[in-house]
């Protein structure tokens, strides 16, 4: 194909659809933060749940609203391979559930932990 | 005694509960204090009016909660005749509530103990019952937290997506002029997406990561955009940057078509860019084993460091307008990265090496640094523009830069060293899975033998392995004997 300098570089008959890099190992590599919020958040809200700590259960929420916000989200909730959606909103209803259970249970106010 | 002591483990109690709650009652822990050192002194006196001590914090506390109307009577009564006690004893202590003024008069605190007594369980009025919101300040605390971080999640998200459209108006006509395609990438790509044509907007991967994906040009396969934005939505992150500011990033992968761009390595970067790229990238880590090198030579400011595969390359990039590029945009420049041999980042496996090779893309890698160093605002998108000029520039220039014969002499010597060392790191772990696989097949074999019922069968199958251990044998010997004859 000629192309002198001054010509249009485009070329439509070279278009190429994107493939986006195999994400096998990509989603570990990036940034961990969304799973281990979750985990934490995940850990605290049962801690809250069964030994009834106050204070467990609002950190569990901190936990999913900060894994919420981190997390690798698409738009396409079809592309659910990775359940990075799945996780971070079930840790956030079940922070809220531990929260609410807790004051449910005993309705004081909370005392630190320390 | 054991009265004393009741009231004292009722006092601890007390005591501990209030602390908590009320701060500004400090005069307890004076009291307390005071108690002691009077007590000292008066000793004796203590055993005697056992009641009297216990009664006169009592006291004191019901003065302090507010709950407990009843005992006010009787504790102004009380205060009234221990008053006369004060002036007359002289108290220096200017204290509200001194020991001092209850001496003397033990008849009163006799009678009037047992009524304390009862009263003293009512003092213990759970905080949840009081109706006073103050006691429930941690929860309102942890709500207004929650919502703080709500605030900047919007707030963060609506500037990220700011910056990201302000870049895109600001790069779209040049990209449009040399692209055919410019697009928001199509995740879910099932192939329905057939006409791709060039919509308006930026594909948002993430609250903070922006992707954008260019294609149909003469050279290039394609360019990926990736504009990665800090974490403004994330109210940690915000506050960790205070601590240490670090920049927007907008990095542009530009994938070559394989007969447009000569086999060679280079770098350019600052120093710190570089050192990391060495060591993370595999291509870069591989063929250009010298540390950075200045490029005052070519007239490149301190700050950028050049790494190279050969001498001639360096001196080909560095023609006149990329060394322009390169002064004038120095601070926003982070790494350039031409490659041939790119595969990305080296993939730490825990089975030791991969065994082939990984794939390599003829590939340019641009980083560039959104000025502002995290505090950017829209209207910085349009010192970007310049840089992507670059890329263009870049683009044609690679198709154009060829080696001479020289150069290419020494790129392929590089390539097939690099792969004969390779070869052999995996060699051995080749060599073991070769061996796994024989065994098994023989021991496949075993397996069919033994389990064969007929002994006919057995003999048969036996003497057909045996006779294909003899023949490979043979086959082993006359190799040797080839090898030899040839050494000879």
């Amino acid at each position: 194909m000629s192309t002198n300098n001054m010509s249009d570089p485009r070329r439509p008959n070279k278009v190429l659809r994107y493939k986006p890099p195999p994400s096998e190992c990509n989603p570990a590599l990036d940034d961990p933060t969304p799973d281990y919020m979750n985990l934490l958040g995940m850990i605290f809200s049962m801690c809250g749940l069964m030994l009834k700590l106050k204070w467990c259960a609002w950190v569990a929420v901190y936990c999913s609203f900060i894994s919420f916000a981190n997390s690798r989200s698409s738009e396409d909730t079809k592309q659910m391979m990775s359940s990075f959606i799945l996780t971070p909103l079930s840790c956030l209803r079940l922070s809220i559930s531990a929260v609410v259970m807790s004051y449910l249970q005993n309705p004081q106010p909370m005392t630190p932990p320390w | 005694m054991k009265a004393f002591h009741t009231f004292c483990v009722v006092l601890l109690v007390f005591g501990s509960v209030s602390e908590a709650k009320f701060d500004d009652f400090e005069d307890e822990e004076d009291i307390v204090e005071y108690d002691d050192n009077d007590f000292a002194e008066f000793e004796d006196v203590m055993e005697d009016s056992v009641t009297e001590s216990p009664q006169r914090v009592i006291i004191t506390e019901d003065d302090e909660d507010e709950t407990t109307v009843e005992l006010e009577g009787q504790d102004e009564n009380q205060e009234g005749d221990f008053e006369d006690a004060d002036t007359q004893e002289g108290d220096t202590e200017s204290e509200p509530y001194d020991d001092e003024e209850f001496e003397g008069y033990e008849d009163k605190p006799d009678t009037s103990s047992s009524k304390n007594k009862d009263p003293i369980t009512i003092v213990d009025v759970p905080a949840h019952l009081q109706n006073s919101w103050e006691s429930y300040y941690l929860e309102i605390l942890m709500v207004t937290g929650l919502l703080a971080y709500i605030m900047n999640y919007i707030i963060g998200k609506n500037k990220n997506s700011r910056l990201a459209q302000a870049w895109f108006n600001t790069h779209r006509e040049l990209l449009e002029s040399n692209f055919t395609l410019v697009v928001v990438l199509p995740l879910g790509d099932d192939g329905t997406n057939k006409e791709a044509t060039s919509t308006g907007k930026l594909n948002q991967e993430n609250e903070h990561i922006y992707n954008l994906w260019c294609s149909g040009r003469v050279c290039c396969e394609g360019m990926l955009i990736q504009l990665r934005f800090l974490k403004r939505q994330d109210l940690l992150n915000v506050l960790a940057r205070m601590m240490r500011p670090v920049s927007d990033q907008v990095q542009i992968k530009v994938t070559m078509n394989d007969e447009d761009m000569d086999t060679y390595v280079f770098a350019v970067g600052t120093r710190k860019a570089l050192v990391r790229l060495q060591k993370e990238m595999q291509d870069l880590s591989e063929f250009c084993s010298d540390k950075p090198k200045s490029g005052a030579k070519y007239g490149l400011p301190d700050s950028l460091a050049i790494l190279s595969e050969m001498g001639e390359v360096t001196d080909g990039m560095m023609d006149t307008k990329m060394v322009h590029f390169l002064t004038h945009y120095a601070d926003k420049i982070e790494s350039v990265h031409f490659s041939d041999q790119f595969s990305g980042p080296k993939i730490m496996q825990e089975e030791g090496q991969p065994l082939k090779l990984p794939d390599t893309k003829r590939t340019l890698l641009f980083t560039f640094n959104v000025p502002g160093s995290g505090n950017t605002y829209p209207k910085d998108m349009e010192a970007l523009l310049p840089l992507m000029n670059m890329v263009i520039y870049s683009i044609d220039k690679a198709k154009k830069f060829r080696l001479n014969r020289e150069g290419k002499q020494k790129a392929d010597k590089n390539r097939a060293r690099v792969e004969e060392n390779f070869l052999k790191l995996t060699h051995v772990q080749r060599q073991e899975a070769a061996q796994s696989r024989r065994e098994e097949k023989k021991r496949a074999e075993k397996e069919r033998i033994m389990n064969e019922e007929d002994p006919e069968k057995q003999r048969r199958l036996e003497e057909a392995a045996l006779r294909r251990e003899q023949k490979k044998l043979e086959k082993k010997q006359m190799k040797m004997k080839q090898i030899k004859v040839k050494a000879m």
